[in-house]
């Protein structure tokens, strides 16, 4: 278990180090219980990246599974593999996020979609919602954005 | 070294590497997704920083190597390694690719080579600190101890 130890002595106070933002993130972190288990897919190429959002829905209890391009994902779902949330990075591999997007809401699919990236201008915002997901969020990932969508989710 | 006094030591070490900016606030939201279901979490995430880098810091190598550089590989690299660095907060390491990946774009060989060195330097500044840091972590937790929760202010 951690444990929060002051700095040393000589720690100067400008640091802030007690934050009440963190504190409201930690809180966010272990108070939602959520009733239902839930299966999400994490398309995104960069391995580091893939596991930090599988280790951010750990704790919630949801169940992950990843890939590092979007055709294995458009195949795992046309295949008939069924997921309650899908976490889409806008450029990937061989086919970007957009018309991964495509392609899955034209198989009929209409799970709740994430789309992220580090791009934050309007028409990258626009052009990924156009292409089919329903909430749109720039980088990073974290658990102020996940919380709502995944009560929303369980109440469902 | 008693336990306290390494515990002091590893949070001036911590605070040191978010001072010099080797690390940034997303290091601690990865700090914070471990916990006992997940004790290993930042190592593994650690671990799998490394290997990333290192694969493309040779992929990256070779690339600007060629006679004819395909400045689109180049820049997919960068941009992998832009996203790695970012997801474990190595600022630094972050922001030198934000210049390279400038540079790619205006297709400029000889800017390119300097960013790549000037990566590598980085990543390998940002490794050894991290082994530190870790190393101290191991032996806190190897004589009884505990992590102590680093928090800033950003």
């Amino acid at each position: 278990m951690a444990t929060t130890l002051p700095s040393s002595d000589q720690a100067p106070d400008q640091d802030n180090w007690d934050n009440e933002g963190l504190e409201h993130k930690r809180q966010l972190l272990t108070e939602i219980v959520l009733r239902n288990t839930m299966i999400t897919l994490v398309v995104d190429g960069i391995m580091t990246r893939r596991v930090l959002v599988q280790g951010l829905l750990r704790p919630y209890g949801v169940q992950t599974l990843g890939v590092d391009n979007g055709r294995d994902a458009v195949d795992l779902i046309a295949f008939g593999v069924k997921f309650d949330l899908i976490i889409i990075e806008k450029i990937l591999p061989a086919l970007n996020g957009l018309d991964v997007t495509r392609q899955i809401r034209e198989i009929g699919v209409c799970c709740k979609m994430l789309g992220v990236t580090t791009c934050s201008g309007e028409n990258e915002r626009q052009a990924f919602l156009a292409a089919g997901v329903d909430v749109f969020i720039e980088k990073p990932l974290d658990p102020e954005h996940l919380v709502p969508i995944l009560r929303e989710l369980d109440w469902q | 070294m008693e336990v306290g006094q390494m515990q002091r030591r590893l949070v001036d070490y911590t605070k040191s590497l978010f001072m010099e900016g080797f690390l940034d606030a997303q290091f601690l939201q990865l700090q914070q997704l471990q916990d006992e279901s997940n004790p290993d979490f930042v190592v593994e995430v650690v671990s799998l920083f490394f290997d990333d880098s290192e694969k493309l810091l040779n992929d990256l190598t070779m690339a600007l190597d060629q006679p004819n550089v395909d400045f689109k590989k180049v820049d997919a690299h960068v941009h992998q390694l832009k996203g790695s660095s970012s997801s474990i907060g190595a600022q630094r390491v972050k922001n030198a690719c934000i210049a390279f990946r400038s540079f790619c774009e205006e297709q400029n060989i000889d800017a390119t080579l300097r960013c790549l060195q000037q990566v590598k330097q980085e990543y390998y500044l940002v490794k050894n600190k991290l082994e530190t840091m870790l190393r101290l972590e191991q032996q806190i937790v190897a004589a009884g101890g505990s992590i102590p929760m680093i928090e800033l202010g950003f």
